[in-house]
């Protein structure tokens, strides 16, 4: 039988945080740094409208890969400059967001493809399944390393534009997007304004693992079954990827929120790190609630968190519905 | 959209470039999937043009024959392998249609933009292959030897209506998130990918219209839904909005079996709950709810 599942809330983690975490991450934002973003954007005629234009845009991360996403920027004459900005991170087997509507809320938002997603994947494409445990007994080679290292860098990419307001930076994503919304505002905690996380995946990965078969912590369970003897490294590398463990980084507000039900991110696992935050944050939880993490009731509550402290002018209008 | 003259006609010669190309079905075992419940095997298949697509399929252990149970693609470039808990209870099989990761050598689909591809000419629309790759997945998993016949489910969007109508075998049918269905109404009452793809298509194209209206007479499910014979469950959303059930009510009439409607609640788990204990059953074996064990020790 299984076992009486404690409240969410107090379930805790066996994360533990390496001494030198953050010189881990020091070290690697500073070997990006050292890399020309050389960015580029072209126009997308397609997907632009008498109120938003929308680009392409790429620009170099760690290792040289080059990284690619959306820019949605409203028109001048619809909204005149300057403009909050808003990253929109993506989920584990979703597109990235061409973010539109937010453009249209008066947003300069950018749509993230961290490597591996579509357009980002000619020099480094683990597949799906697939990028959860590529080299996960290496932490100096694990995907993530590079992948949350590409979302952060967006950021770089946003500060290089006119039209925006580098005050008013915020970060926003589900699922893994509420991941890399985590690691965003980790690791870029001098800019981002504020983060609203979803549903927040790769918080207590060992944890998730025990906790659930679904994917893509199922790629954890596959991985653990056929090599039984690497669970110990594995679990040593993930220390330095667990969102838990960037949780004291973050200095900027933070909304979080789970489904109580997700058998896909446990919402234990999204508490553990709720829990280990030390900056302004709020939670809503939703009972019965799944990987949706109650987005149908939550959406207006994102949209008016991030506008509070962005302050986009058109905030009466609303974005599509945040898919993790 | 009315549904056009030469319909039959149509998708009869996508049916016959079909049986022109052996399936060359080609199974390899995945050890790094496979359960102590359930192998798990990737799948290589022949569809029209030819073009090879993938599938993984996962077959229970022990005596079969098994439910089988069939999940077409969702519109993106990653579908998830099936999942544990039914690989627990079906010979499950879930395909990756051309374009799509792991079928994406040589044509590679792009987001946004797959939706439109080909789209000014029925000829030419990549639904046309698409759908092709839906029915050669059906074919394989209705010739295996370890699913029961008699209960076979298909899951999914439009892509699950119209391969269950072009390919009888299925017993019950469950569908939800249509796009296709009366998709040139539909884009006038969202901004929302990936209906917007239309609309960012016709503003740039607007003498385009009538075109697209024609292309998508051939995939809207409402023109196959009368050759659906199984039981088929709708999800509906909410009264007045797209998916809900004034806008099923069209395609609630044409179904050819017994229809079923679920209200979707919107709360995940109780929605999945009640959806995975239909199908459950339906082909005759247990629900699964989405309640997990934490392991002790």
């Amino acid at each position: 039988m299984p076992a009486a599942r404690r409240p969410a809330e107090q379930y805790g983690t066996t994360a533990v945080r390496p001494p030198d975490f953050d010189a881990f991450w020091a070290n690697i934002m500073a070997e990006v740094a050292a890399i020309p973003l050389n960015p580029t954007m072209v126009h997308v005629p397609m997907r632009s409208t008498d109120e938003v234009d929308t680009f392409e845009i790429q620009y170099d991360s760690l290792g040289g890969v080059r990284v690619a996403g959306w820019y949605c920027v409203p028109k001048a004459s619809y909204l005149p400059p300057p403009y909050p900005a808003l990253l929109i991170v993506p989920g584990y087997i979703s597109e990235p967001t061409l973010p539109k509507s937010w453009a249209q809320m008066g947003y300069a938002a950018v749509g993230v493809a961290p490597r591996g997603k579509l357009r980002s994947h000619r020099q480094y494409n683990p597949g799906y399944p697939g990028l959860l445990t590529d080299n996960i007994t290496d932490r100096n080679t694990y995907s993530y390393r590079g992948f949350y290292t590409d979302a952060a860098r967006a950021v770089d990419f946003v500060l290089t534009r006119p039209e925006v307001d580098k005050s008013r930076i915020g970060v926003h994503g589900s699922s893994q997007g509420g991941a890399l919304t985590i690691t965003t505002a980790a690791l870029r905690s001098d800019v981002i304004a504020v983060g609203a996380a979803g549903a927040p995946y790769l918080c207590g990965y060992m944890d998730a693992a025990d906790l659930t078969h679904s994917w893509p912590y199922e790629e954890m369970n596959d991985y653990r079954r056929l090599y039984p003897d690497r669970a110990g490294a594995m679990r040593e590398t993930l220390d330095y990827f667990d969102g838990i463990n960037f949780a004291p980084m973050i200095r900027c507000p933070m909304l979080v929120y789970v489904g109580l039900a997700d058998d896909v991110c446990p919402p234990e696992t999204g508490y553990a790190f709720y829990n280990a935050l030390d900056c302004p944050k709020e939670m809503h939880a939703y009972p019965r609630c799944a990987h949706d993490s109650g987005i149908y009731w939550e959406m207006p509550k994102v949209e008016a968190y991030l506008a509070a402290y962005l302050k986009p002018a058109a905030y009466t209008r609303h974005a599509d519905p945040t898919q993790g | 959209m009315e549904r056009p003259d030469d319909f039959s006609a149509y998708w009869a010669a996508v049916d016959d470039e079909l049986a022109a190309v052996p399936m060359a079905a080609e199974m390899e075992l995945l050890p790094l999937r496979t359960t102590p419940f359930a192998n798990f095997y990737a799948v290589k298949l022949t569809s029209i043009g030819p073009y090879r697509i993938f599938g993984y399929y996962a077959v229970p252990t022990g005596d079969g024959p098994f439910p089988g149970l069939m999940n077409t693609p969702r519109y993106g470039s990653v579908n998830n392998p099936p999942h544990y808990d039914d690989r627990e209870r079906y010979a499950v099989f879930t395909l990756m249609h051309r374009g799509q990761r792991l079928a994406d050598r040589p044509f590679a689909a792009e987001y946004p933009g797959l939706l439109t591809l080909g789209i000014d000419d029925p000829a030419t629309y990549i639904y046309r292959s698409i759908v092709a790759d839906c029915l050669r997945g059906a074919e394989f998993l209705l010739s295996r030897p370890e699913i029961d016949r008699g209960r076979v489910g298909i899951v999914g969007d439009d892509l699950a209506l119209l391969t269950a109508a072009r390919r009888p075998g299925f017993t019950n049918v469950m569908a939800s998130g249509l796009t296709w269905y009366r998709l040139m109404e539909a884009r006038q009452r969202t901004s929302a990918y990936p209906v917007e793809e239309i609309n960012d298509y016709l503003r740039i194209y607007p003498d385009h219209e009538a075109a697209l209206s024609r292309t998508l007479s051939y995939t809207d499910p409402l023109h196959h839904a009368p050759q659906v014979t199984g039981t088929t469950l709708l999800t509906v959303g909410d009264a007045g909005a797209l998916g809900g059930q004034e806008w099923l009510t069209p395609l609630t009439d044409a179904l050819g079996g017994t229809v079923e409607h679920y209200p979707l609640t919107h709360e995940g788990a109780t929605d999945h709950d009640w959806l995975d204990a239909w199908m459950a059953r339906q082909l005759g074996t247990e629900a699964k709810p989405r309640l997990w064990a934490i392991r002790e020790g």
